[in-house]
């Protein structure tokens, strides 16, 4: 074997990196204000994440050869994000709603679609992704997207309306009383061949 | 010997126990599965996920420059079609060869031909598909990513593979064999204990409706929410039991005593995660990790065993220093 001391100062940083990284995670639903913690942890939780930043070197320039290093490792060995699926609690589903303006004043709704149940098990994905205030910048030019996706399968297609909302979930209570879900819209995007105007 | 040697000498034993070989067959034929599965599974939507602008669903040079903005030598499959293109091929043809590539990975990986190879070529494409489709990941991409980085890394080829049976190898240093896997547990160990620790802070988990809410949300409401209302008084004890799994994990898989009950819980859990909320390959993935780093050699209770199997933590730290 090599050296034992070399594996074992690998593993010592590969598993300061893993800690890092979840406690991160973790300080950011704390400061979001997503559990049940009393709010009063709030400040000290965005610290003590902007700590685990800083271990990172997230908080160096983009264009530095140590928060660079740390990103290539990060991803390289899958640790780039922390273990908080499904936590502290589950939010409701997002979904897009296409409306599709053809020529002839003919309107049509539609979403966009994959053909496999994995693939679109990532689209929901996608669209969970979106509603996150962190992707704002994103938002607008992936729903381009994914309106261009539908538009290429309908040439004739005059203008989309892009709607992205939330659907809301019933509690038991609420479904036993015979209420399904519902779907709250957040932003609304026209699209045209021409032009885009934002809504 | 001061305190300081003894602890190192013990953190060294702990690190560094030997193993049979067993645990990485285990975890290559089931990360085989899981490449292969991945690649069939995406078939039919692998071009529309990874092509350019303009072609696919969402551009994979989005998925590209948003890695890159963490680090540009995070490797991606614009790597890959820009060197087709210097070599004259198409994207549509890098592509697909690409899909052919991973897909032959994993069958190797599962038969035990070229096994280090094989897995370091699946963790590249697995990689650089996770990475331009970085919008489009989710969680059982990461653990597809880090489970086979630490199977590219392991001392690979085991017993069970075609490999050993076709070439004349020497056996594998058995405390190295140890050490990648005392890794693997350590690492499923902060997977857990940060995953309930979350799970722990949100009200939803105590009283049941996280349960009910991640069951009826699509795309993961494959069970009627009419079946599901019938066990409404089950969701509270059900959430409560998966917190106190996740965060119990770490001490109990480790105790000889609690070790194969928490095992089948996980195994339970990830399982019927898998049948109720169609997370096929996020299931598959984490059964294969558990099973590899807890489950081989693992002592049944009220059946007779040979030596071999993890050992009792109370192994690596005596007695006398576990007592008050």
């Amino acid at each position: 074997m090599i050296s034992k001391r070399i594996y074992a100062a690998w593993v010592g940083i590969h598993f300061f990196l893993i800690i890092a990284v979840c406690f991160a995670g973790l300080f950011s639903l704390v400061a979001e204000g997503a559990t049940i913690l009393p709010i009063a942890l709030d400040t000290y939780a965005r610290k003590a994440e902007l700590l685990a930043a800083w271990l990172l070197g997230k908080q160096a320039a983009v264009s530095s050869p140590v928060r660079r290093s740390i990103a290539t490792y990060l991803h390289a060995a899958g640790i780039q994000s922390g273990y908080t699926f499904f936590a502290p609690n589950i939010p409701g589903s997002h979904k897009l709603t296409l409306e599709l303006y053809y020529q002839n004043g003919r309107v049509e709704y539609e979403a966009p679609h994959v053909s496999g149940k994995a693939a679109a098990l990532r689209l929901d994905s996608l669209l969970d992704r979106l509603a996150d205030n962190r992707y704002e910048p994103l938002r607008e030019v992936v729903l381009k997207m994914l309106a261009l996706s539908v538009w290429r399968e309908r040439p004739d297609v005059k203008k989309i309306r892009a709607t992205f909302g939330s659907v809301n979930l019933p509690s038991v209570s609420d479904f036993e009383h015979g209420k399904g879900e519902s779907f709250q819209p957040m932003f609304s995007y026209d699209f045209s061949l021409r032009d885009e105007e934002k809504r | 010997m001061t305190a300081l040697q003894r602890w190192w000498q013990g953190l060294l034993e702990f690190l560094f126990p030997p193993e049979t070989d067993t645990w990485l067959a285990v975890l290559r034929i089931g990360l085989g599965l899981q490449v292969a599965v991945y690649a069939l599974f995406l078939r039919s939507d692998w071009h529309y996920l990874f092509s350019g602008t303009g072609e696919g669903l969402v551009s994979r040079e989005l998925g590209e420059a948003i890695a890159s903005f963490d680090s540009p030598l995070i490797p991606k499959l614009g790597w890959l079609v820009a060197f087709g293109q210097h070599v004259g091929l198409g994207e549509e043809t890098v592509l697909s060869v690409a899909w052919a590539c991973l897909l032959c990975m994993g069958c190797c990986l599962l038969l035990g031909v070229l096994c280090r190879p094989a897995a370091i070529i699946a963790w590249f494409l697995h990689l650089c598909a996770a990475e331009s489709g970085g919008l489009l990941a989710y969680g059982a991409d990461n653990f597809m990513t880090m489970a086979l980085f630490y199977l590219m890394l392991s001392p690979l080829p085991d017993r069970y593979s075609l490999d050993r049976l076709l070439v004349e190898t020497k056996l594998r240093d058995p405390r190295l064999l140890g050490f990648w896997r005392r890794v693997l547990q350590v690492h499923l160990c902060f997977v857990y204990f940060f995953g309930g620790m979350a799970k722990c802070l949100g009200s939803g988990w105590w009283n049941g409706s996280n349960l009910w809410r991640s069951l009826i949300r699509p795309p993961f409401n494959l069970i009627s929410p009419d079946i599901l209302v019938r066990f409404k008084y089950a969701l509270p004890i059900l959430g409560i039991s998966i917190c106190l799994i996740e965060v119990g994990y770490p001490v109990f898989i480790w105790m000889k005593k609690t070790r194969f009950l928490w095992l089948v819980c996980i195994l339970a859990m990830h399982a019927a995660i898998g049948l109720t909320m169609g997370m096929y390959l996020f299931a598959l993935v984490m059964i294969v990790l558990n099973l590899a780093a807890f489950g081989v050699g693992i002592r049944v209770p009220f059946v007779r065993h040979r030596g071999g199997g993890t050992r009792d933590s109370t192994e690596f730290f005596p007695k006398k220093q576990l007592s008050p």
